[in-house]
């Protein structure tokens, strides 16, 4: 279990770090080519918005695991005594609207397969692919936070991402 | 049915379930207790607000920050500024503001700007004899200047849930009010260092050290000039602006103050993943909340009753900012942004409300909640760094708070603040 939690987390963080620095380098080429050239490659817009996408998705099952979405934890504090229930409940709850999702997500991406994107052509269910696989992955995570968020509210600590940043 | 869409909301988020899924999950039980509403549009409206090329500045200007925030960086923009305002009583306090809003022309947060110059301005600061509560309280108040001085993650989604505002105009909007809100906070700083004796620097700069010191800031200096007159020359659009960022603080970075190396890089770019996944699932999920909303009709409905109580637009405005505050007390910028903005702004069109000027009071209203107990984001980051005590900092954050209360009423007042310099580039 261990081991498939460390390949789960560094899969995932490589592959953020791969679809953002995509999505930089083809908008990049892309400004660039428009001022040198004033032409620009068309599918660049689309691809990089969908990698945005995707990055959205996938990327919020490993902000979980942080501790870095933004809520309101007073309740918790509020009446510690209770705060392990109350964190259970927020368990179930998350479990059971994550589980809506895939389910609501795999129907929309069926539904709109026949579609195709403009530019490139490809269904685009295959975009919208994106949310069930991403609230699938957050369910992973969140079965795999399961023990220490519920019992101490414990997050993975990492010098690499300090949960307060996403507050902008 | 928006009635279920509140209650459910405030449920989920009182519980502690984060922002993102109760809007979600709001949205969702208002779907299902009204029946007619097919669910297939709950993923169809999350798609569509989030599926837009403008959005694509918010990964690139947080990746420009972070490529910005080496140590080196800070320190430049810190000697830049000591040589101007340093020599005062309170200098190095007013080196903190001066720096920290040249920062904001750089980054598009607050939290970038306090954990950037902030962290290296307090050990500073203390190290020079001032209370650490005071320096990380300084920190705090002159860090809300990250969204308000362009570029601006805040602005880039009121420009998403709000459509009828001109972004670029919204940028522009904020340089103004950015400044008066350096200037109050100098003015503090003066009468506090004064109070305490708090010294100014004695450095001899010789001619010289000057041309020095410029000299090394000006390729940082030059990334703000290139953002802001860019943007607002329309030579580029801010998501152009922002990838040009992007690579123009990789550039800066490695080759010339070379303080980024290769394999600092994947954290570099984990870290922006992570917090624009945490920034973009919220607007997600705000998309299908919107929707809810707007099939039952709030906005109109809540528009057409506000203007029918014949509010003049100045009482509206105080509504406004009581609410706000209120709300930034429990909640950050962004859910209060997708989450307000829809319903508010169209009746502050719509009794007459410059556009560009409600859009800064929200901003500056909201990013101000980031500095009031309990829940401030920028608190906890300051505390951190300065090693004190949350209740002991907030004493001194008060003198801070009220000014900028004083800037908000006369933001509220005073449309020109921030509508000058936008109708000066023909933004309206």
């Amino acid at each position: 279990m261990d081991t498939f939690d460390k390949w789960l987390l560094r899969a995932n963080r490589w592959l953020l770090i791969t679809m953002l620095a995509a999505m930089a380098m083809m908008v990049f080429a892309n400004v660039a080519l428009r001022f040198l050239t004033d032409e620009s490659i068309l599918w660049v817009e689309e691809v990089s918005r969908y990698l945005m996408i995707w990055l959205t998705f996938l990327g919020a099952g490993l902000v979980l695991r942080y501790g870095g979405h933004i809520g309101i934890d007073a309740m918790q504090d509020a009446i510690p005594q209770h705060a392990v229930k109350l964190r259970a409940l927020i368990f179930v709850l998350l479990i059971g609207f994550f589980a809506f999702m895939v389910w609501i997500g795999i129907r929309y991406a069926l539904l709109t397969w026949n579609q195709t994107t403009p530019v490139m052509q490809i269904p685009v269910g295959i975009v919208y692919l994106a949310m069930p696989l991403g609230f699938a992955l957050l369910i992973v995570h969140l079965i795999m936070m399961a023990r220490p968020f519920i019992a101490r509210r414990e997050f993975i600590v990492d010098p690499e991402f300090d949960p307060e940043s996403v507050k902008l | 049915m928006s009635i279920v869409l509140f209650i459910a909301c405030i449920i989920l988020l009182a519980l502690g379930v984060p922002v993102a899924f109760a809007l979600g999950g709001g949205a969702l039980a208002a779907i299902l207790w009204d029946g007619t509403l097919p669910l297939i549009a709950l993923p169809k409206y999350l798609f569509s607000g989030m599926d837009v090329f403008a959005l694509m500045a918010v990964p690139f200007f947080i990746l420009a920050a972070e490529l910005m925030t080496g140590g080196s960086l800070s320190e430049v923009l810190l000697r830049f500024a000591s040589q101007f305002v340093g020599r005062f009583r309170g200098g190095l306090g007013h080196t903190n503001i001066l720096a920290i809003t040249f920062f904001s022309g750089i980054s598009g947060s607050a939290l970038a700007d306090a954990a950037g110059p902030g962290a290296i301005m307090i050990r500073m600061m203390r190290k020079d004899g001032y209370h650490p509560e005071y320096a990380a309280a300084l920190t705090a108040a002159v860090s809300i200047l990250g969204p308000i001085i362009p570029p601006s993650i805040s602005m880039i989604i009121y420009a998403l849930v709000y459509p009828e505002i001109n972004l670029v105009g919204l940028m522009v909007a904020g340089v103004m009010p950015g400044i008066v809100i350096a200037l109050a906070m100098a003015v503090i700083n003066h009468v506090i260092s004064v109070r305490r004796n708090y010294r100014g620097l004695v450095e001899h700069l010789t001619t010289a050290d000057y041309w020095r010191n410029t000299w090394r800031a000006l390729p940082a200096l030059m990334l703000p000039a290139i953002i802001l007159g860019g943007i607002a020359f329309g030579v580029f659009t801010p998501t152009e602006a922002s990838v040009i960022a992007v690579f123009y603080a990789l550039f800066a970075g490695s080759l010339i103050y070379r303080t980024l190396t290769w394999s600092m890089l994947p954290s570099i770019l984990a870290r922006s993943a992570l917090v624009t996944a945490s920034v973009l699932i919220i607007v997600a999920m705000s998309g299908a909340f919107a929707w809810v909303l707007t099939v039952s009709r709030v906005p109109q409905i809540l528009t057409e009753m506000i203007v029918g109580w014949q509010l003049s637009p100045l009482a509206f405005l105080l509504a406004v900012n009581i609410l706000l505050l209120a709300f930034g007390i429990f909640i950050e910028p962004l859910p209060g942004i997708v989450v307000l903005v829809p319903i508010l702004a169209p009746i502050a069109h719509a009794l007459g409300i410059n556009d560009l000027q409600f859009g800064i009071i929200v901003i500056v209203n909201l990013t101000m909640g980031m500095i009031t107990p309990p829940v401030g984001g920028l608190l906890f980051v300051t505390c951190l760094v300065a090693k004190v005590p949350l209740m002991k900092m907030v004493k001194e954050l008060w003198p801070f708070m009220y000014a900028q209360l004083v800037v908000l009423a006369m933001l509220s007042l005073i449309p020109a603040i921030s509508t000058w310099l936008p109708t000066l580039f023909g933004y309206k």
